[in-house]
């Protein structure tokens, strides 16, 4: 083995590399464009340019407003997550049930929360603020949480034998150690602000890029969709890319974000995990009404828990209102759940296979992560032109938002394999194949469950999100049917079972995370 | 004590080994220049400053780390010819064990690494030698920093390799432990044959378990000086207690002293 010449330079730089793949791609999307031209589906780089230069005035006028409900959604839902944050670690005990609540708001579909918002606030930016805090907030909280716990025993302990009690220890220690994460959970928020805001803007806002979307898609104006939908992505990956640049000028090396789940890893006993159950039950019925008997809500719209169990139990015809909500809830449950196991599957198998070819999962991670924080309403509409009204169509949406996420955290958990551990299998030159099935896919696992749980409300919103904007099937067809007709009673039945769903899935995908992390990240666990 | 016959060790001939690290802050110089030749069989150890870059000799022979120049050779073999017939084990600083397996699991693996078939007999004798019984089914998250270090040490035993690498093996390792392992060890891959290579900062260790004794500069590292130890009877704890050992020791300690003043490494 005799070494001493430098490593020659590469003809071409990776930049060049990346530039010209980018470029081919324009091309690709051109031609394709010109192929389908007759077709209403695809819309080219040159059209969408064309567009965008017409109606620039409209275009930018709708982002700056869409961008300003977008930026005080993401501070106010940042702001709830650190309150949420400093409060369960400052009572301990409260962790489990505020993140079940946390949870639970953050499992609402948006399909639905959206109409209710703008029956409260009226016209104006209430509802598009409320949505894009609500969209933000929850990753927020799981990412400072991370990081609050992300201390060692022993600095605890070195900043007790200065006899400082919890609340030094929250100031000087937790709380600096928890920025590198709230920074990256930031990065995270920034583009589901953008998504929220939008969202808030389909549900009879006045102005904004929704409300353009909405329009185009009515209109079938196929170049004014997909000029809305690149812009729309052009600014999401750009405030991920700004975010994430900022974070990088206050943290010198960033962490790489893995949202565990809260509280305890001791599995609690049944009888305790029933009583717990139970009075998490019970607090969220006194918050729901208690809510809205101290402000007053009209009871015309702002349904009570009891109108819910008389509407789906009790009243005469509540067993034609359950046919009606559980057979929408059974057509979105047969579409989403395909469509969450191939976004998982694909997500981890491309994640593994390129990790076989490091030098294309080094470019491929940068442009995955880009495309995770293009907003799901952007592309949904594109989606549907493309696939049709059908279960594909469905299907595809919600495995693509799901796909990209599964892809990053997979791509990261893989390279989470500690150095020396792969120097171990070095020395044995035991090969890629060994070393990726005996450690980097144990060392992935905690990382795609992560994954795996956080695509749960994913795959609920995207399936809804479908429903409403084009198959016009499925609960979230109901929820915007129902939304439209004032069917509010149905509205709120459909809401409380689709978040109570989303929220059990969540917590079972959570508990076998749990069963995982045990065997494969023990020392996480004991932290 | 193994049941299967390991090969005998090779000898190791490191020749102009250099090694220079880049990075966004500029270049690093770890390893200037180190020509030796590591006699088969034999138990050698590296002693110097931290960070002088001992540990990166050990990686450079092991084939982890490519040279910026020279050469490496054991036997008649690159590191990498050695590494692809499972001919060499290295245990490392950090325990390095994988921690979804058992103790046993993690053992058994420097086995599966080695493409060795299973031998839970073998693994069990070192789970013995090294003093985990009753911690076969046990985490490493459930040891202490000592025992996964020992355990470590037994993975890297298990597949009885020609060359032995050890990176400060039993640097979390507790006093009487160490003790125990000083003694056995040595036994052990004298009746394998290996050639041994054990990077330590402890000198009476060094003393203790080799035959040779390497002291390098600080960083970048070369070599000060090459002792041999000259033992009259056998290697255990109660010779550590003669003058013959102590002055063996302070023979090394001088060596190293005068190794970290610059004027004595300007002179080599």
């Amino acid at each position: 083995m005799t070494v001493g010449k430098a490593q020659p330079r590469p003809f071409v730089s990776p930049a060049a590399i990346r530039i010209s793949g980018l470029l081919a791609l324009v091309a690709l999307w051109e031609g394709g464009a010109q192929l389908a031209a007759d077709s209403f589906v695809l819309a080219g780089p040159g059209d969408i340019a064309t567009h965008l230069f017409a109606e620039r005035g409209l275009i930018l006028r709708a982002l700056v407003v869409t961008g300003w409900a977008a930026f005080l959604g993401f501070v106010y839902g940042n702001l709830a997550a650190v309150v949420l944050a400093v409060i369960a670690l400052a009572a301990p005990r409260t962790e489990r049930l505020l993140g079940l609540l946390a949870l639970l708001i953050f499992c609402l579909p948006l399909v639905a929360t959206g109409p209710i918002l703008r029956v409260l606030f009226g016209t104006g930016t209430g509802p598009q603020i409320t949505l894009a805090a609500l969209a933000v907030y929850y990753t927020t909280f799981l990412a400072l949480m991370v990081g609050l716990r992300a201390v060692p025993g022993s600095w605890s302990d070195l900043e007790r034998s200065f006899g400082r009690g919890r609340s030094a220890e929250l100031i000087y220690i937790r709380a600096a150690a928890s920025v590198p994460y709230f920074v990256a959970g930031l990065q995270i928020a920034a583009p589901a602000a953008f998504l929220g805001a939008m969202f808030g803007e389909f549900t009879g806002a006045e102005r904004g890029l929704g409300v353009l979307t909405i329009r185009a898609i009515g209109q079938l104006d196929v170049t004014a969709t997909w000029a809305i939908a690149t812009v729309a992505a052009l600014v999401s990956m750009l405030v991920y890319g700004a975010v994430g640049w900022l974070g990088r000028r206050i943290v010198a090396a960033p962490p790489e974000l893995l949202l565990n789940p809260l509280g305890t890893h001791v599995v609690p006993k049944w009888r305790a995990a029933l009583w717990r159950a139970g009075f998490a039950f019970a607090v969220i019925i006194l918050l729901w009404w208690g809510s809205m008997e101290i402000f007053a809500l009209n009871r015309f719209f702002a349904k009570r828990p009891d109108d819910i169990w008389s509407f789906l139990l009790t009243a005469p015809d509540a067993a034609s209102h359950r046919q009606a909500l559980f057979g929408a809830l059974w057509e979105t449950f047969v579409l989403m759940v395909p469509g969450y196991v191939t976004g998982l599957a694909l997500g981890a198998g491309l994640a593994v296979a390129l990790v076989l070819v490091p030098a294309l999962a080094s470019t491929v991670l940068p442009v995955a992560i880009a495309l995770r924080s293009v907003p799901i309403v952007t592309t949904a509409p594109l989606l549907v032109l493309a696939l049709g009204r059908g279960a594909l169509g469905t299907i595809t949406i919600v495995a693509i938002m799901i796909f990209f996420p599964t892809l990053v955290a997979c791509l990261r958990g893989l390279r989470q394999t500690p150095g020396q551990i792969v120097d171990v299998f070095d020395s044995y030159a035991s090969g890629r194949v060994r070393l990726l099935l005996w450690a980097r896919l144990p060392a992935m696992l905690p990382a795609f469950f992560a994954s795996a749980r956080m695509a749960v409300p994913a795959a609920v919103l995207a399936a809804t999100t479908a429903e409403w904007l084009a198959t016009g099937r499925g609960i979230g067809s109901l929820m915007a049917l129902t939304a439209s007709t004032s069917n509010y009673n149905m509205l709120w039945s459909a809401v409380v079972v689709l978040s109570a769903l989303a929220t059990l899935a969540y917590l079972a995908v959570e508990q076998v995370e749990r069963q995982v992390l045990r065997v494969y990240a023990s020392e996480q666990i004991r932290r | 004590m193994p049941a299967r016959t390991a090969p005998p060790g090779q000898a190791i001939r490191c020749q102009h080994l250099s090694k220079t690290y880049r990075g966004g802050s500029g270049e690093v110089e770890a390893v200037r220049d180190v020509t030796i030749t590591f006699e088969a069989g034999k138990t050698t150890a590296l002693v110097g400053s931290s960070g002088c870059g001992k540990s990166t000799v050990l990686r450079l022979i092991a084939g982890l780390e490519e040279p910026s120049r020279g050469t490496v050779t054991i036997g008649a073999e690159s590191p990498a010819e050695l590494r692809a017939r499972a001919g060499l084990s290295m245990a490392f600083q950090d325990a390095s064990l994988l921690p979804w397996r058992s103790v046993f699991g993690n053992i058994a693996l420097g086995l599966k690494l080695a493409r060795r078939s299973a031998d839970p007999d073998a693994v069990h004798r070192l789970i013995r030698l090294v003093g985990l019984d009753g911690f076969e089914a046990a985490q490493p998250a459930e040891l202490s920093g000592g025992m996964r270090q020992r355990a470590a040490i037994a993975r890297c035993l298990v597949s009885m390799p020609e060359l032995l690498l050890l990176d400060e093996p039993f640097g979390a390792v507790d006093e009487l432990t160490r003790q125990r392992l000083n003694e056995d060890l040595p036994a052990l891959w004298a009746a394998q044959g290996a050639t041994a290579l054990l990077v330590t900062h402890s000198i009476s260790e060094a003393v203790l378990l080799s035959d040779r004794v390497l002291v390098f500069s600080p960083r970048p590292a070369r070599i000060v000086a090459d002792i041999p130890v000259v033992l009259d009877g056998s290697r255990n704890f109660s010779w550590t207690q003669t003058p013959e050992f102590r002055a063996e020791v302070e023979n090394v300690a001088a060596a190293l002293r005068s190794g970290e003043e610059p004027s004595a490494i300007a002179a080599q």
